[in-house]
């Protein structure tokens, strides 16, 4: 069924319907900001760049994107934006792409706020940490997934301090080691497109 | 010491504050990967606090306000290049261009003098970056690849069946920057022997074990001009001070 964000609306949930059309600015960030903030944190892993590239997204956008545009076209629009942006970010800081952003990732074009991100996200994580030692794992998890802090997490772990430091890097080198081994990055392993110029 | 970057980095990253920039090493970038992934999951991951979406908002609203007090010039149009345009769901990796319908939200600002009227059919072009000359067309003849690095964006173009493809030129295993084999007909990683066709699929993998490599991203790619141009972020090519 197609229909339009400014017509009696079947579904409360226009973004599970790409080609409605958002009524106003307001419905283009209401909808998208949780997304673009969420697709940039799975790529810098810190609030603070999440939340400047998610600006700068937004800014970006402001002037190209005009209400009534299609859901689908503005995602797509956003998602491409992010990605110059994000490479953008790593060029100024780190000097290599430590991620990217395949535009080929259709999950803001096609998935309703929330699906996806997170369980890609938390099934990227299990998979590092189970190929780890029990002491590494539980380091790992103690300081990223539930935030300890690095004095909590030697509490936790009956070690000082300085030893929950060195276990820690210990752990996340050899994680980024067993992801050598275990061949697994991120989740979207069945893109076989190639780049396209007319 | 070296390793006091890297740690330094990922504790800056898990104090929620912004990790500072450093000269990092091949196995410095998969820590810091490694550690990105694992805060992706973390609690900070879920989404924006509220306190950011508002005030986001309020800034936009104040920038859209500022923007109609001062209108711009009328935004150039240009013609599209002849290419289909495709649906939403199938947009693509060629990423920043967008096809989209003519008289919808499309507005370019592309300034070129060669500018086409208003009423012309339209584009989304992201203004975050720029189409940059990567070779001349007569150095990518059918058959032929080229490497190209602009700084944010490295990779390796080629024509194949007339057509022009381009790919990213950093391993999705960790990282590294690819290499065109002797051959000429894969790109190979130096750090961890990953390969790859030149089309981006991950023929082999590390030790030869766990599931094949994500794809190597494609990389927006046009003719014009003579020229073979890549879509990246504008600006200064050359990678940061360490």
């Amino acid at each position: 069924m197609i229909w339009r964000a400014d017509t009696a609306a079947p579904s409360p949930r226009p973004s599970v319907l790409p080609w409605a059309v958002y009524p106003d600015w307001d419905a283009i960030y209401a909808d998208n900001v949780g997304r673009i903030y969420r697709l940039m944190f799975s790529k810098v892993g810190n609030r603070p760049d999440a939340e400047d590239l998610t600006s700068q997204v937004f800014t970006a956008a402001l002037g190209p994107l005009r209400p009534g545009a299609e859901i689908g076209q503005v995602r797509s629009y956003l998602t491409t934006t992010a990605r110059t942006v994000l490479a953008e970010h790593w060029r100024r800081t780190l000097g290599h792409q430590v991620t990217e952003i395949d535009p080929d990732i259709l999950d803001l074009a096609e998935l309703p706020p929330g699906a996806g991100d997170d369980g890609d996200a938390g099934a990227q994580a299990q998979r590092i940490l189970d190929a780890l030692p029990e002491r590494y794992r539980q380091i790992l998890t103690l300081r990223f997934l539930r935030g300890y802090t690095v004095r909590q997490a030697a509490t936790e772990l009956g070690v000082s301090v300085a030893n929950a430091k060195v276990l820690q890097l210990r752990a996340l080198r050899a994680a980024a080691r067993a992801e050598t081994a275990q061949g697994v990055r991120d989740v979207e392993a069945n893109i076989v497109g190639e780049g396209e110029a007319s | 010491m070296r390793r006091q970057a890297v740690d330094r980095y990922v504790d800056r990253l898990l104090g929620r504050r912004r990790p500072k920039s450093f000269a990092a090493t091949e196995d410095e970038l998969a820590m810091v990967r490694t550690a990105i992934d694992l805060a992706a999951a973390g609690p900070d991951a879920h989404g924006p606090s509220p306190a950011f979406v508002d005030r986001l908002r309020d800034q936009l609203r104040e920038h859209e306000q500022t923007q109609e007090a001062t209108p711009e010039p009328r935004p150039a149009w240009r013609t599209p290049p002849r290419r289909r345009f495709l649906a939403a769901g199938a947009l693509t990796a060629t990423g920043a261009l967008v096809g989209a319908a003519a008289d919808q939200l499309l507005q370019s600002r592309d300034q070129s003098p060669q500018a086409q009227p208003p009423d012309a059919p339209g584009e989304l072009v992201p203004v975050t970056g720029t189409w940059q000359p990567v070779a001349q067309t007569s150095e990518v003849p059918e058959g032929a690849v080229v490497a190209f690095d602009l700084g944010a964006v490295t990779g390796f173009v080629r024509r194949t069946g007339g057509r022009l493809r381009a790919v990213s030129g950093n391993c999705t295993h960790q990282g590294c920057r690819l290499n065109l084999d002797t051959t000429r007909d894969k790109l190979a990683c130096p750090c961890h022997g990953a390969t790859f066709s030149l089309a981006g699929v991950n023929l082999t993998r590390p030790h030869q074990s766990g599931t094949p490599l994500p794809a190597l991203p494609r990389v927006p790619v046009r003719e014009q001009g003579g020229t073979v141009q890549i879509y990246a972020p504008a600006g200064d090519h050359s990678p940061p001070a360490a």
